[in-house]
């Protein structure tokens, strides 16, 4: 090979007159060439010369200098030597990273072994305490279709531990000091146990129908005979499933009946079943199975989650499917666990899962009376739900080393009239059955989405972005691509007019116009294409339509308002300005200087009902609400916080109450009165910095989307978490820039500076 | 965090991720063309190239935008830059002759569509082989919308390269890589050159291109 090479650089010093340095470039490529086993020099001068690309002569006589060969000789000979290094420390490096992938397998095995005695040990402890219950009860029949009101009364431990008529009793016992030393270990506290055991069995509740074995019907009845009413949502149900387990704790051949007739009562769980996919494409098995196990596992897992790492969760999680299969034959296992389940349906992430492997400590250490104790009409379950939201927070703040902080904000919260029972049920219950799952990535622009509009009535949506365009998406005109689960699509048409990136966009009324307004100060409105255009039609300069000049510095925020026909606009240069923008001419029509009081505004929202009032957000912390008519400010809502003044980045108004909702770079999300300007609820929402907010037509669901690159759902009956999506790769610390929801179809969507904007269904 | 700030930067800009690298060193200095084309070192190639092609096509924008206002489908019904060709554009399904303003707009958004495309380039940290051809076409195509600013609005385009110094750049780009082939390099960048032009005359010096490798 050697030989051949260096007969194809004699041939290529041959063909070539220029110095052997560049024809060194030419060399190698007419070795390459000849890389097929050639007999003689004779050919190889041919091949060498053809290749080289340069005009090859054809058996050039020209002199050969030896120094020159064997320069070009080194020169091959460093190069491969080059290459070879750069091979040798490719291969070390992914050797050390196998090493390292090994050594975690090999901790995450020994968490599993460990998890799995603990399961042991708590399968047996409950047997043991169930068949006690039965004794006691000796002679009543279990059925668990019924439900007295007896039954209520604190079923702790208490009698069942008088009563040690045998060893179990004792080792359970044991079981439970040590789990309660762990815990202690770790620092919980109770507190969060209580929230945690709330919280498994809410999520528990899901892993219910994935059992598939003790499922037995969808049409369970809607009425159960809870007193009060399924009002206010899981809340309830998670009750009345608790008093169904301490009612039947100890009953040892009610317990497949116990499933069964948990199951009728809970009549969203029917829904869940349907709903497969989760969040996240790639966990999909992974996760029905991590919920079915994560009940028994204890609390060496929140131990070891010390990382942040999804990864890491995600492996420890993926070594219980063995669990998860293993357990199936185990069958008074499975109907304990059905027993436990609450009614959330909504699928937490990861991290919330092992939490509730935690928070099953505390439900087996005797059902503690805090839980048991008044009857489920009243809210008091509903601090511990309201905080389920952030019991994820919680614990990555525990592990990062902030949880206490947080926990001492949550545990002052007090949740805001829960008590409004009159709320129509089954339309909470639908939003709230629904998980969302990712439909179509839209992906076209070549830097961050800043801005999101969706269209009024049909599947379309307007993304701007960094990259000074904005595109119409029509979502009917789908693209499969091959097995992905979410479906690409092309843009329809691209609005091209803004010099820079484009910041803010606001859909005008009945969508036939939308406006934009962008980093160069100007907002420019255009006419909206029909939605079943090609997008490879005629330019139509119809469509860009107005520019609207007046501001200084870059426009960050956008609202219109269909009531009034108002657009308002907040820019960097201090001022909120509101426009007609009627066809003809658009004009401003006031002008809120702002720069001296609150500083630069930095979103603004008319709020829903009261057309005539918008509310603006400021870097400084303040929301002002202010009197279109009047033009002045009219009152300054609470907003800043006992932490100080934080950046609020978005500022939403809920379409039904006087309420305004803001996101705030210090991770929190404040409810705020209109009418007094007090501070309705405040809550820890996000990992990062709460970049925007979306609430839903209804007023149901508040969407919020952070730099920590997911997208939360808070049901806005008690402020908690009812779904976590993770989107978005982060780019340079910013992930998720906007989100909306369709202001008639069930369709959200949220934009990233990754350049995508992804839609859910 | 930086979402409210009014200034021209929007964000910060972390050298390692490449497109926030070409975009620092486009911010710094603009003219500085051979510091903003020279690769970091270990840099794969491909994406080095794509990366490029990205951050024209963004930068393109700047310029269909400025042609939207004076290049019409009736003034400029078809996409020429010197007499002797005609563009076709491959945006549909048979190649049809757009007008120039379509033409830039379709060429722009199929690029778009390309660059973005899971199916091509699913990747942005490597390129696969069969895509980098890919590469190639869409400089070629873009090429043309330089060459149509420069033959036919004139003013446009002189105005847009002297903010910007995009046709220069992209000029180099594509010989560095080589991309396209010389002889479809119409327009005169080198400064001789420009002062040589005589408005409206077509000037074809295909052999003027820097003979650097």
């Amino acid at each position: 090979m050697m030989e051949e090479r260096a007969a194809a650089a004699v041939a290529a010093a041959a063909s070539s007159c220029r110095p052997l340095g560049s024809g060194a470039g030419p060399g190698p490529t007419g070795a390459a060439l000849v890389s097929v086993p050639v007999p003689g020099p004779g050919p190889a001068a041919k091949g060498g010369g053809g290749g080289g690309g340069s005009p090859g002569p054809t058996a050039g006589p020209e002199p050969l200098s030896l120094p020159g060969i064997l320069h070009f000789i080194q020169h091959e000979w460093a190069r491969f030597e080059a290459e070879k290094a750069r091979w040798e420390a490719e291969r070390a490096e992914l050797q050390a990273q196998v090493a390292f992938l090994q050594g975690e397998r090999k901790g995450q095995e020994n968490l599993k072994t460990d998890l799995v005695r603990r399961i042991k040990m708590l399968e047996y402890a409950l047997k043991q305490e169930r068949a006690k219950y039965h004794k006691l009860k000796f002679g009543t029949d279990l059925n668990q279709g019924e439900k007295k009101p007896e039954l209520s009364e604190p079923v702790s431990n208490g009698p069942v531990e008088s009563v040690t008529l045998e060893n179990s009793p004792l080792v359970w016992k044991e079981g439970r000091q040590l789990l309660r030393q762990y815990l202690e270990e770790v620092g919980y506290t109770d507190t969060i146990l209580d929230m945690r055991s709330k919280r498994v069995r809410s999520l528990l509740g899901r892993s219910l129908e994935l059992n598939g074995a003790a499922e037995p019907s969808e049409g369970g009845p809607r009425a159960p005979p809870v007193p009060g009413g399924l009002s206010g949502g899981e809340s309830l149900l998670v009750k009345q499933i608790e008093e169904q387990i301490k009612r039947n704790a100890a009953g040892k051949d009610g317990r497949e009946r116990l499933g069964g007739s948990v199951l009728e009562q809970i009549p969203f769980l029917q829904h869940c079943e349907d709903d497969d996919s989760d969040e996240d494409d790639e966990l999909d098995g992974a996760q029905h199975r991590k919920q079915r196990v994560k009940l028994p596992s204890k609390a060496l897992a929140p131990e070891t989650e010390d990382e942040d790492e999804e990864d890491d969760s995600e492996d420890a999680i993926s070594e219980f499917d063995f669990l998860g299969s293993g357990e199936d034959g185990e069958g008074p296992h499975d109907p304990r666990r059905c027993a436990t389940e609450g009614a959330h349906h909504e699928l937490e992430s990861r991290r919330v899962k092992l939490q509730g492997i935690l928070a099953d400590l505390r439900d087996v250490d005797g059902l503690p009376p805090k839980v048991t104790g008044p009857p489920p009409s009243t809210p008091q379950p509903r601090p511990h739900e309201g905080s389920f939201g952030f019991s994820s927070d919680v614990f990555i703040m525990d592990t990062i080393g902030g949880g206490e902080v947080s926990l001492g904000d949550l545990a002052d919260l007090t949740v805001t009239n829960d008590n409004d029972l009159s709320c129509d049920l089954s339309d909470s219950k639908d939003a709230f059955k629904k998980t969302w799952n990712p439909k179509f990535t839209l992906r076209s622009h070549y830097d961050g989405i800043r801005s999101l509009a969706f269209h009024h009535s049909q599947s379309a949506l307007l993304t701007a972005s960094e990259d000074g365009t904005l595109k119409l998406w029509n979502l009917q005109k789908a693209v499969t691509a091959k097995k992905n689960a979410a479906l690409d699509v092309e843009p329809i048409h691209a609005f091209r007019a803004h010099r820079g990136p484009v910041l803010a966009v606001a859909m005008g009324s009945h969508s036939e116009y939308c406006y934009s307004g962008g980093a160069d100060a100007r907002i420019h409105s255009w006419k909206i294409p029909d939605l079943n255009m090609d997008p490879y039609d005629g330019y139509d300069p119809s469509v860009l339509s107005h520019v609207l000049e007046g501001h200084g510095d870059a426009v960050w925020g956008l609202a219109f308002s269909p009531a009034s026909q108002r657009l308002a606009s907040c820019s960097a240069d201090g001022s909120v300005r509101i426009w007609d923008p009627s066809n003809s001419s658009p004009t401003c029509l006031c002008t809120f200087s702002t720069a001296s009081d609150h500083g630069t505004p930095t979103s603004v929202a008319f709020t829903s009902t009261e057309p005539a009032h918008i509310v603006a957000s400021f870097r400084s912390g303040d929301t002002v609400l202010y009197d279109l008519e009047a033009g002045s400010a009219l009152l300054t809502l609470d907003s800043r916080g006992n932490s100080g003044p934080t950046q609020i980045n978005q500022v939403v108004s809920h379409p039904s109450q006087p309420l305004t909702i803001t996101a705030h770079d210090d991770r929190g999300i404040r409810f705020l009165d209109n009418r007094t300007g007090k501070l309705v609820h405040s809550m820890v929402a996000h990992l990062d910095a709460v970049t925007c907010l979306a609430v839903d037509p209804n007023g149901v669901f508040l969407m919020s989307g952070s730099h920590d690159c997911s997208l939360r759902l808070w049901s806005l009956d008690n402020k908690t978490c009812v779904q976590e999506i993770t989107a978005h790769r982060k780019k340079h610390e910013e992930a998720i820039h906007a989100v909306a929801c369709h202001p008639s179809k069930a369709l959200i969507a949220s934009a990233g500076a990754d350049a995508l904007a992804k839609v859910f269904v | 965090m930086v979402m409210a700030e009014g200034t021209a930067v929007l964000r910060q800009n972390r050298p390692g991720t490449k497109a926030q690298y070409i975009q620092q060193n486009i911010r710094a200095d603009c003219s500085n063309i051979d510091k903003i084309l020279e690769p970091p070192e270990g840099q794969d190639e491909g994406v080095w190239k794509y990366e490029h092609l990205r951050q024209f096509c963004l930068e393109l924008n700047g310029l269909a935008v400025k042609l939207q206002s004076e290049c019409h489908s009736d003034t400029c019904t078809q996409m020429t830059a010197t007499e002797q060709w005609i563009f076709l554009c491959a945006a549909h399904k048979t190649p049809k002759e757009c007008p120039a303003i379509d033409y830039t707009r379709h060429t722009l958004d199929g690029a778009a569509c390309l660059l973005n495309s899971n199916k091509y380039f699913p990747s942005r940290v490597s390129i696969k082989e069969s895509s980098v051809a890919k590469l190639g076409s869409v400089c070629c195509r873009i090429y043309r919308i330089f060459s149509h600013a420069y033959f036919h609005h004139r003013q446009i385009f002189d105005e847009y390269e002297n903010e910007t110094f995009l046709c220069h750049r992209f000029t180099k780009f594509v010989m560095k890589y080589n991309l396209m082939s010389k002889d479809n390099l119409i327009v005169p960048i080198l400064e001789e050159e420009v002062q040589n032009s005589v408005s409206g005359k077509v000037k074809h010096e295909g052999n003027h291109i820097e003979k650097t490798y």
